[in-house]
């Protein structure tokens, strides 16, 4: 069976400064989106109990995400498959459903395919369904287990009121949350094998896609939404009674 | 399990100088990093001198993303409420190739990082050593969450509390004694600001040192290098004076106190603080340091105690990167005979010998001692202060006789006091 | 003049990488220990503090893994080890 897990390649959120309100990627480290993380974690699960599965972890991006992918091959991923192409940096999730759906296309046989709920940095979540339309897949998303059985996956999604439980019929697409397990941190030994693990890399013009252009929708900022504080400084229990009181936030 | 030629622990200065040395040989080396990156945990005050080490690294030094060439000295004795500085701006600094320059080690350990990993080294980040692995009284290799890790000799470089030398039974905890700490701001500033206030032009940088009121009088100094886009402004002081707390000043308020100097804050101003680091200094000397070696394992740069305070300079890098240089030589030197025991790598301590590095600590061996002098923090500065005022001063009566006016500072008692400061300070 | 600027508005700046275990601990019972206090005066992110009790305090977030207090109050005092790999501060600058 051939698990493929698809993980995008992120700046360290927590480096990242801002000056004068425009975020500074300068020298920011780069990393794989978290939520992907869970999806890849979810997968080596699923091999370690079953050494017949294959987990591939594929990703498109810039000439970088070679060097950043190694922390998934550590974590447990067999091999990598890669869209690389620094053109590719900022396209959106348009234009990266339909890089992955084709690259998916030429990998053999793909029975599974794991998406994070979201990416770490953008968390538009289309990704995993646009992917699912382009290859004409099933796909369900907000699951927090999963299991395979008999040929096909048994999820369970969690929603706002209850857990629903569902089968799904592979090939699939799944996207899983966050809570679904606990990443495990690569040992030594382990990310020194990764670094001899098969990648297959290509270029995007070695990909059957035919995109018209690599970003139609583009984030003009991003940043906490401002707030209106008063800024009044209270001297006493009384005092803030008195201040609440007057704003008509209490003793209406 | 995996064996190496070498492990590297660490990867500051003197670790990267190390394994880029060796994996220019062809040799398998791991480098074992605790943080996110390379130069994730280290702090410098913040100037690197070139001069020492620029023929054992050649190659390195052409696109190293330092700072500033320093090309203006400053030196202040801080008074209470008065300083007198002395600005030194020579033509051999200002000439090619610069002695020395301002650095953050977050990015330059980063790229030293990668020149290593070009050459062949393997370097695992985000890796904490946690045990030392013994063989019959030798170091075999280390244990990183749970891995065993084996190779024929391992370099601790893990700075200045060296838990590897430690655990190999090469050192005990450090003294307060033997230690500074040092804490500083990186003010971001424009560049065209910053050259502007210090008097540089394009590349230039200055440096200065203030010494007296800025530590309360206790050991250490205030210290200020520019960089490309920031101000590198910090405090050092010798824990034992901080600890004992006469007067009882902590830390931060130190560092607090010295940016709201008016010599300082207007050099600042509109300056935005962009991180806080800190870290500790050993300064204890050759008289403080503890083996260099043993079998399978070298000690190099901080965790060997490669760092010196003689006043005007101080200098701890060029150690870093000269010992890690020469533990490389001491392995390539010990493989070739094929004994890594404690007699085959003792070869490094003829190395440091020969060189700069024990050199110099051999010869500043007193130099902490004549320093620790409490009078150089406080009698001096404020002696400097108050003659400078005197001398200045325009009274609105009749003005003093320059001679007598500096004379009166000068009693018999104080140039008794001043013959023996003197003394000691002669035996820098 | 430059602002004063808070201790932990100061510490805000760094980024800290969470780690789940302290990886300084006072040992039990010397948290009177007089060797304790100077840990309040060397720390330069001010992480120690005297509480009500006459005992010392240490709060471990926003350390910078400068070793100073354990250099200063010594290893009787303290179990100090450096946080686990891709933990605690990370300079940017450095």
């Amino acid at each position: 069976m051939n698990i493929v897990v698809a993980m995008k390649q992120i700046p360290d959120l927590q480096q990242i400064r801002i000056r004068n309100r425009q975020p500074l990627f300068d020298d920011v480290p780069l990393t794989l989106g978290t939520i992907d993380k869970n999806a890849l974690e979810a997968a080596v699960v699923l091999k370690e109990a079953d050494e017949s599965i294959k987990v591939t972890v594929l990703s498109a991006g810039n000439e970088e995400v070679e060097d950043t992918i190694k922390e998934a091959l550590a974590a447990g991923a067999d091999e990598a498959f890669l869209i690389l192409d620094d053109a590719l940096e900022g396209a959106d999730s348009a234009a990266i459903a339909a890089v992955l759906a084709a690259a998916i296309k030429q990998m053999d046989g793909v029975d599974l395919i794991l998406f994070g709920e979201g990416s770490g940095d953008n968390y538009s979540g289309q990704v995993g369904s646009r992917v699912a339309e382009l290859l004409n897949l099933p796909q369900v998303g907000y699951v927090s287990s999963m299991e395979i059985k008999g040929g096909q996956a048994v999820v369970t999604r969690t929603l706002e009121d209850c857990d629903e439980v569902m089968e799904i019929a592979l090939p699939g697409i799944i996207s899983v949350m966050a809570g679904l397990n606990e990443p495990r941190i690569p040992s030594v030994t382990q990310i020194l094998k990764a670094g001899k693990k098969p990648k297959e890399v290509l270029e995007l013009d070695e990909v059957d896609v035919d995109i018209k252009k690599l970003a139609f929708t583009e984030t003009i900022s991003n940043l906490a939404p401002e707030s209106n504080r008063k800024k009044i400084v209270v001297k006493s229990v009384d005092e803030l009674l008195q201040g609440l009181r007057s704003e008509n936030l209490i003793g209406r | 399990m995996e064996k190496f030629d070498v492990i590297v622990v660490g990867a500051g200065l003197a670790g990267l100088a190390a394994a880029y040395t060796l994996a220019q040989e062809g040799l398998e080396v791991l480098v074992l990093e605790r943080g996110d990156y390379a130069g994730a945990k280290n702090v410098t005050g913040g100037r690197l001198y070139l001069n020492p080490v620029r023929d054992l690294l050649p190659d390195l030094w052409k696109k190293a993303p330092l700072e500033r060439f320093i090309a203006h000295e400053e030196v202040s004795l801080m008074a209470k409420e008065r300083s007198l500085t002395i600005r030194y701006s020579g033509g051999e600094l200002a000439e090619e190739p610069y002695q020395s320059y301002s650095i953050l080690r977050a990015k330059f350990d980063r790229w030293m990082a990668k020149q290593a990993e070009r050459k062949g080294a393997m370097l695992v980040t985000k890796s904490r050593v946690d045990e030392v692995i013994m063989e019959n009284g030798n170091v075999v290799g280390v244990r990183a969450a749970g891995d065993e890790l084996r190779a024929d000799v391992v370099i601790a470089c893990d700075g200045v509390l060296s838990f590897v030398a430690e655990k190999a039974g090469l050192r005990k905890p450090g003294k307060a004694h033997d230690h500074a700490v040092g804490f500083k701001e990186i003010i971001e500033l424009d560049p065209a600001v910053i050259e502007d206030r210090f008097n540089l032009e394009g590349e230039e940088g200055a440096a200065r040192l203030f010494m007296g009121e800025v530590t309360r009088g206790k050991f250490g100094g205030g210290f200020l290098y520019t960089n490309k886009e920031s101000i590198s402004l910090g405090v050092v002081v010798g824990i034992k004076d901080l600890m004992e707390g006469k007067p009882a000043v902590n830390a931060p308020q130190l560092l607090d106190d010295f940016k709201a100097r008016p010599e300082i804050a207007r050099l600042i101003r509109g300056g935005q603080t962009v991180e806080y680091g800190a870290h500790a200094i050993p300064e204890g000397g050759y008289n403080a340091m503890g083996k260099l070696y043993g079998g399978g394992i070298l000690v190099a740069g901080d965790a060997a105690g490669f760092s010196m305070n003689i006043g005007v300079t101080v200098r701890g890098m060029e150690y870093a990167l000269a010992s890690g240089y020469y533990a490389a030589q001491a392995v390539l030197q010990a493989k070739e005979k094929g004994d890594f025991s404690a007699a085959g790598l003792s070869v490094y301590e003829k190395l440091l010998n020969d060189s700069f590095v024990l050199k110099d600590f051999k010869t500043f061996k007193h130099a902490l001692t004549a320093l620790e002098n409490p009078r150089l923090f406080t009698v001096y500065p404020e002696l400097a202060g108050n003659i400078m005022r005197d001398l200045y001063e325009v009274p609105d009566g009749p003005k003093k006789p320059l001679f007598r006016t500096v004379k009166q500072y000068l009693t018999l008692r104080e140039m008794w006091a001043m013959a023996g400061d003197m003394r000691k300070v002669m035996k820098i | 003049m430059s602002e004063a600027m808070g201790l932990k508005a100061k510490l805000g700046l760094n980024v800290f990488k969470h780690n789940e275990t302290a990886h300084i601990v006072i040992k039990p019972g010397m948290e009177k220990d007089p060797r304790l206090k100077r840990a309040i005066l060397v720390c330069p992110a001010g992480l120690y503090s005297e509480n009500a009790a006459g005992g010392v305090e240490l709060t471990i977030d926003g350390c910078l893994e400068c070793g100073t207090c354990r250099l200063a109050c010594g290893i009787e005092v303290l179990d100090w080890n450096f946080p686990e790999g891709g933990t605690g501060v990370q300079f940017r600058f450095g």
